[in-house]
């Protein structure tokens, strides 16, 4: 609300002074007549009046002092706006309310849910702006089906709170959003600011702060259901809600529930089952005191896709193949579940002794599962049915230099299997699993039962998550408004396994197999839980439901103190915001692992940082002009999971641990007048010495193997513009953004490699190819052109871009909304969309080749970093509400994306860490990249009823 | 009102319907065990010509040869690659001989067990020899060997199926003379009365990836009377291996025929390219314990029995290196040492 308010300076100073203002609809800023507005003083006394024909206001002759404006309105979501009146006659400008029908239009957080990490890679769009930003509603909400990233930035780096409190996760720093999924309505009511604004709840990072109110008397007021159905993520949700709003006897009761089930049109295996609850009551003492309750939780079960490579698609004709099903009992059985419930309470008090001073104090806990299935195998084939050994190109290349891929007959079967799906090779065996595992009886464990070969396992990561959070602000008599505060954070997440199903097996032996490859002659080094082998003299043989594997506690505290000063006066207004920080980390090993008896068990070195930041802005404005900027310094501990070098085994920490640091700036010029708007926003933001940890399976090493990069820095920049220009037609209006970024690597990182199996560091070396490659002149034959000593010729250098995002978005709109009725159409352009790269393939190691020779062919080769082709894409909306004796509301919207049905736009996927030999053994090759691709044409369609 | 919660009530139902209809397990997430996989008999194989194994390798002749007719093949599975001392591979035999089949995946004793029947397609595999040994595999056109392995899953579905599950076939038990005929080649038998001769099998290639066939890139140490190079395990994992070289075990043995030797390169040889077995004598003939780095038993100690010179046992199966008999073990339950 706080930046709807623009204000106007009157010089002369009196003891009296006025508001007004213009009511406005928020799309297409159309006035708003007969609005109702009710002020009310700090004494309670109301005065009413109603907007006119043209949606102007004014309030005169006020004695200096707070005030409360409710804004009220058919058809639009009544909005509060709190003024100081100081002498002068406040100018709101434009009060703007938000239609009701425009909200369930955009049901962004149904595209919250969508997260790709299977691929190791974290990956959720930044949603949910709900401002009156052309700017950022677009780049919220219309760019998320190309995943796109407000100014280039990890999702990571969006602070998300819920009353008042930062809840990205203590041990990863994803963004929260999943724990309220499916509470569309519990969580709607929010505030966000982007970039390096300024934020009532907390200094906030260089990427937006977005909170989430979350209390009963925020949730709108009556009956609320709909039905929702799209083809994208599931096909039907249904979705209930009631809210008291605040009652005479000062409660507020709320409840909102939903049920979210079934697949989509293009992925198959995926879908939800999932029911998610909101439950929450507060209670208002005289506008003195506040205490809200809430709970809520998400259970879902939900099947996930995974990422091929393209020889996999084009085999299957399709790029939205999943490998992760196949058939059982006649029904897709998806191997990679995501199964959680994490039920959140949250207590909060607000006390409100002045008009000029309140305090809030919140506590947020949150626990339960969070569990994410996968097959886990011994000594067998793997099982996935992508496997790169099942593949044509494992057994025959055209370049003869791939050394062993010479079989152009086995290539032939395979791709003669892949396309016709002989014998379901595409998709994963579970009746072979059971048949192995029915016929496995392995003696030296038990001569009676059989031994599972092929088990799905569930990877948990159990929270429990404690905050606290104190919250004070004071508005001076003038000019100043100090806001500050003080967190605390207790955070234990338990990370182990558990067998999920043993298909069709008894038991399942818990050792080490990788280990067991290399240390085959000792029973210790194989033992993933050695005290059960001191004990017992046997690795344990465990069934459904019992741990196994590795668990280990990730342990982490934060605590951080901050203060907010804003100024106003006139046409100026400044802040600064300063935030002190400690966080400490440490894991605590729950088993002796047999590789490592002396570091794997209890617990490691703590970790601790002392972190710092300071932000500030200046803003001025005219009339309908208005100029400002934003800049600050940031410094971050680093991430509890990119800390150590081998979580799962054992306690050993990554070297030079060290604090990220940030410096970002911003730079914005606003235009809004009759109905005209426009935005234009420079950025700047350049990160330093962060850390990444990639881990995975390589069978080359038959081990999990991690790659610790450290000391990667990045600079992203760009413009932002957003407009809209109304069209003589009433309620047509031409709405455009467009985000021209450039975000690149600046450094040469050092990588460590190490795998679980082993104490030894694989490699520990810089990444000298990460930020750029150099290219060579090529003659018109394609070969490089050497000078006169022999050496190629230098062509130019090569940046390497920040990935899964793309850096250039545009959008133009044409929205039309009048009368309850509203519908639009948006062209979207993208570009600048880059693979993932992965260190390997950027070290010398790699670029050399096994011989160790430089050629400017390697380098082109294998350090260069993929772009993906830019892309089109059409969408369109249409929407109607009606009102039913003024009392019932009833309406629908419609919204079909993709209308061009384009289904070759890649949004991610990532680079295989690994290496394939020439068969002359002069360079290597790279294994085939993985990836996602965005749907084709798809729709949502949503029918709502309220009262 | 009526008429406008008629079309949503439709609207409801037809989506709660696509949803359940489109995916089962939202509602249940139960899946019944799936069905006992098909057991194939010798009315599955009533269009194919059945010949034994001994008239299928009767028809290699001096080099690989592709099977053009309809012919099927059946016999019990002898060997299992679960110690690792076979990879990729597993023997069939029937009454009359036993064939090693190259299938090409790892892990295989999972799916073919010991005893169980196989039936195989011979029709478009080729039957060919390596080092003295007949194996069932695909074509290689590489040349680089007689038979390539199978190793596309639709290459063996096609060619290789599974029968029955039996009773694993007992040993024959041969005598010296059996040998070194054909008679016994790639059968699984027990041979008694063997003698340790202190002596191991050791060949390693300097660079693996240069020319492997150059006697300057190879080392062998083989020689009798050098106290089997001080090798006591059964067979030398990588990592054993490179201990041993680089401790200076080896240093006298020639490179190739001499006279640099193993210390003047021991740093530059890559151990990656070896194989170390041991060599036992049956009465009068002498035969190496063909045994892999990568199997699981590598570095297991011979027990001191074994190395005193006792009678030994051994169970698996009987090959041939270069006309000399050779004899792989399964795992270690092959070897029984009197005390």
């Amino acid at each position: 609300m706080l930046a709807m308010l623009v204000c106007v300076a009157a010089m002369a100073q009196s003891t009296t002074g006025g508001i007004k203002g213009k009511i406005v609809s928020r799309s297409g800023r159309v006035p708003i007549a007969e609005a109702r507005l009710t002020l009310t003083d700090a004494e309670g006394t109301a005065v009413r009046l109603n907007s006119d024909q043209n949606g102007d206001f004014v309030f005169n002759d006020l004695e200096n002092g707070s005030y409360t404006i409710l804004v009220e309105a058919d058809g639009f979501v009544a909005s509060r706006v709190n003024v100081a009146v100081d002498g002068f006659m406040r100018n709101l400008m434009f009060v703007t309310m938000q239609p009701e029908q425009v909200l369930a239009e955009v049901d962004e957080s149904s595209f919250a849910d969508l997260d790709m990490d299977d691929s190791g890679y974290q990956n959720i769009p930044t949603v949910l702006s709900s401002s009156s930003d052309v700017f950022d509603n677009t780049a919220g909400y219309k760019f998320s089906s190309v995943r796109f990233r407000q100014r280039g930035f990890d999702s990571n780096s969006q602070d998300v709170y819920l009353a008042g409190i930062r809840l990205n996760d203590a041990v990863t720093g994803y963004t929260p959003w999943s724990l309220w999924s499916g509470l569309n309505e519990a969580t709607r009511d929010k505030e966000t600011t982007s970039g390096v604004g300024a934020s009532d709840y907390g200094v906030g990072g260089y990427n937006g702060i977005t909170n989430i109110t979350g209390t009963a008397s925020s949730m709108r007021k009556g009956w609320r259901f709909s039905v929702l159905s799209n083809s994208a993520m599931y096909r039907l949700r249904l979705m209930g809600s009631y809210a008291t709003g605040e009652m005479d006897n000062g409660w507020s009761l709320a409840a909102n529930v939903s049920v979210r089930v079934g697949g989509n049109d293009w992925v198959q295996g995926v879908y939800y089952r999932s029911v998610a609850y909101w439950l929450g009551a507060e209670k208002n003492w005289d506008d003195l005191h506040r205490l809200s309750f809430s709970v809520f939780g998400s259970p879902v079960q939900r099947g996930a896709q995974n990422s091929s490579t393209q020889e996999v698609y084009d085999l299957v004709g399709s790029n939205f193949y999943n490998s992760n099903w196949g058939w059982q009992d006649g029904k897709i059985r998806n191997s990679r579940v995501r199964n959680n419930h994490e039920p959140v309470a949250v207590l909060k008090y607000t006390w409100t002794p002045t008009f000029n001073f309140s305090l809030d104090a919140t506590a947020i806990y949150r626990t339960g599962r969070n569990g994410y299935s996968a097959l886990d195998w011994y000594d067998a084939a793997d099982p996935r049915p992508d496997y790169y050994r099942n593949l044509p190109s494992y057994f025959y290349n055209e370049d003869e230099n791939y050394a062993k891929r010479d079989s152009p007959f086995q290539a032939g079967w395979a791709e003669e299997a892949w396309t016709y799906n002989y014998n379901d090779v595409r998709h994963v065996n579970w009746d072979r699993m059971y048949n192995v595992n029915r016929n496995n009886v392995d003696a030296r464990f038990d001569p009676e039962r059989n031994r599972s070969k092929y088990v799905q396992e569930e990877r948990r990561q159990d929270q429990n998550d404690l905050n606290f959070g104190l919250t004070a602000k004071y508005m001076f008599p003038k000019y100043f408004t100090l806001k500050g505060g003080a967190t605390f954070r207790w955070n234990r997440t338990e990370y182990y396994k558990i067998i999920k199903d043993l298909l069709g097996g008894d038991y399942y032996v818990n050792i080490d197999q990788f280990a067991e490859r290399d240390f085959a002659s000792s029973d210790i080094a194989i033992q993933n839980d050695l005290q059960y082998y001191y004990q017992y003299g046997h690795p344990q043989l465990v069934g459904k439901g019992d741990k196994y594997g590795y668990d280990y506690y990730a342990n982490v505290r934060n605590a951080t103190l901050w203060a907010n000063l804003g100024f106003e006066a006139g046409q100026w207004k400044a802040w600064v915001a300063a935030q002190g920080g400690y966080d400490s980390f440490w894991r605590f090993g729950n088993v002796q692992k047999g590789l490592f008896p002396d570091t794997s068990y209890g617990k490691s070195d703590v970790s601790s940082f002392f972190t710092y930041r300071f932000k500030g802005g200046v803003s001025w404005n005219r009339g309908p002009h208005r100029i400002w900027a934003n800049a600050g310094y940031f410094t971050e501990a680093p991430l509890f999971t990119e800390s150590f070098i081998s979580p799962r085994t054992r306690n050993t920490l990554a070297s030079n641990l060290q604090t990220q640091k940030t410096v970002s700036a911003d730079l914005s010029y606003a235009f809004n007048k009759n109905n005209y708007s426009l935005r234009i926003t420079g950025y700047y933001t350049y990160i330093a010495d962060q850390t990444d940890l990639m881990s995975f399976y390589d069978d080359s090493q038959n081990s999990f193997t991690n790659f610790a990069m450290s000391g990667i820095d990045e600079r992203h920049c760009g413009i932002e513009l957003g407009f809209q220009v109304p069209l003589p037609l009433t309620g047509l209006s031409l709405q455009g953004a467009l985000n021209w970024g450039d975000y690149v690597y600046t450094s040469t990182p050092r990588v460590i490699q190490t795998i679980d199996n082993s104490d030894q560091i694989v490699m520990d070396d810089i990444v000298p190819y990460w930020a750029y490659h150099s290219t060579y002149k090529r003659d018109s034959e394609g070969n490089v052109i050497l000078d006169k000593f022999g050496d190629p010729v230098f062509d130019k250098k090569q940046k390497h871009y920040v990935p899964s995002t793309p850096q250039i978005a545009a959008n133009l709109g044409l929205n039309y909304s009048n009368n309850y009725l509203f519908a639009g159409i948006d062209l979207q352009y993208f570009d600048k969309m880059y693979l993932d790269m992965n260190p390997l393939y950027r070290t010398d190691l790699a670029v050399l080749g096994p011989d160790g020779q430089w050629s400017a062919e390697e380098e082109e080769y294998m350090a260069s970093q993929e772009k993906f082709k830019h892309a089109f894409i059409l969408n369109a909306n249409i929407g109607k509400s009606w009102y039913i004796r003024r009392k019932y509301n009833i309406g629908f919207s419609l919204e079909v994306k993709n209308i061009l049905n384009t289904q070759s736009v890649r949004t991610g996927g990532y680079e295989q860490t690994r290496l394939i030999d020439s068969e002359d053994l002069t360079r290597y090759y790279r294994f085939d990249s993985k990836y996602f691709y965005m749907v084709g044409t798809n729709y949502m369609l949503n029918l709502y009823f309220r009262f | 009102m009526k008429n406008i919660f008629k079309p949503i009530a439709i609207v409801i139902a037809a989506a709660a319907f696509c949803a359940c209809d489109e995916f089962g397990p939202v509602f249940t997430g139960k899946y019944d065990e799936p069905a006992d996989e098909r057991i194939y008999t010798d009315a599955d194989f009533a269009a194919q010509t059945p010949i034994t194994i001994r008239e299928l390798k009767a028809m290699y002749k001096d080099g690989p040869v592709k099977i053009t007719d309809d012919l099927v093949i059946k016999g019990q599975v002898t060997t299992s690659d679960a110690s690792g001392n076979f990879y990729k591979s597993f023997y069939i035999q029937d009454e009359t001989a036993g064939i090693e089949l190259k299938l090409g995946l790892t892990g295989l004793y999972n799916d073919y067990k010991l005893g169980q029947w196989i039936y195989v397609k011979c029709k478009g595999l080729v039957i060919g020899d390596y080092e003295g040994s007949k194996q069932l595999g695909y074509e290689d056109i590489t040349g680089d060997y007689e038979t390539a392995y199978m190793e596309v899953k639709l290459i063996i579905e096609n060619h290789v199926f599974k029968g029955a599950l039996d009773e694993p076939l007992q040993p024959e038990v041969i005598s010296e003379a059996d040998l070194t005929t054909d008679e016994h080649m790639g059968k699984y038998v027990t041979i008694n009365g063997l003698s340790y001769t202190n002596t191991i099998f050791c060949l390693v290639y300097v660079n693996p990836d240069g020319n492997t066939k150059l006697t300057s890139n190879r080392i062998f140490l083989d020689e009798e009377n050098k106290n089997a190079w001080g090798v006591t395990t059964w067979a030398m994992s990588k990592s054993k291996f490179t201990e041993y070289l680089y401790s200076g075990v080896f240093d006298t043995a020639d490179i190739g025929n001499g006279p640099e030797k193993v210390k003047d390169h021991k740093f530059e040889i890559k151990p990656t390219a070896y194989t170390v077995s041991q060599y036992f004598k049956m009465g009068k003939t002498s035969i190496a314990i063909r045994t892999s780095g990568y199997c699981k038993f590598a570095d297991k100690e011979m027990s001191e029995t074994i190395g005193n010179g006792t009678s030994v046992s051994f169970t698996g199966i009987l090959t041939n290196y270069r006309g000399e008999p050779q004899f792989t073990l399964i795992d270690l339950d092959g070897v029984s040492a009197a005390k």
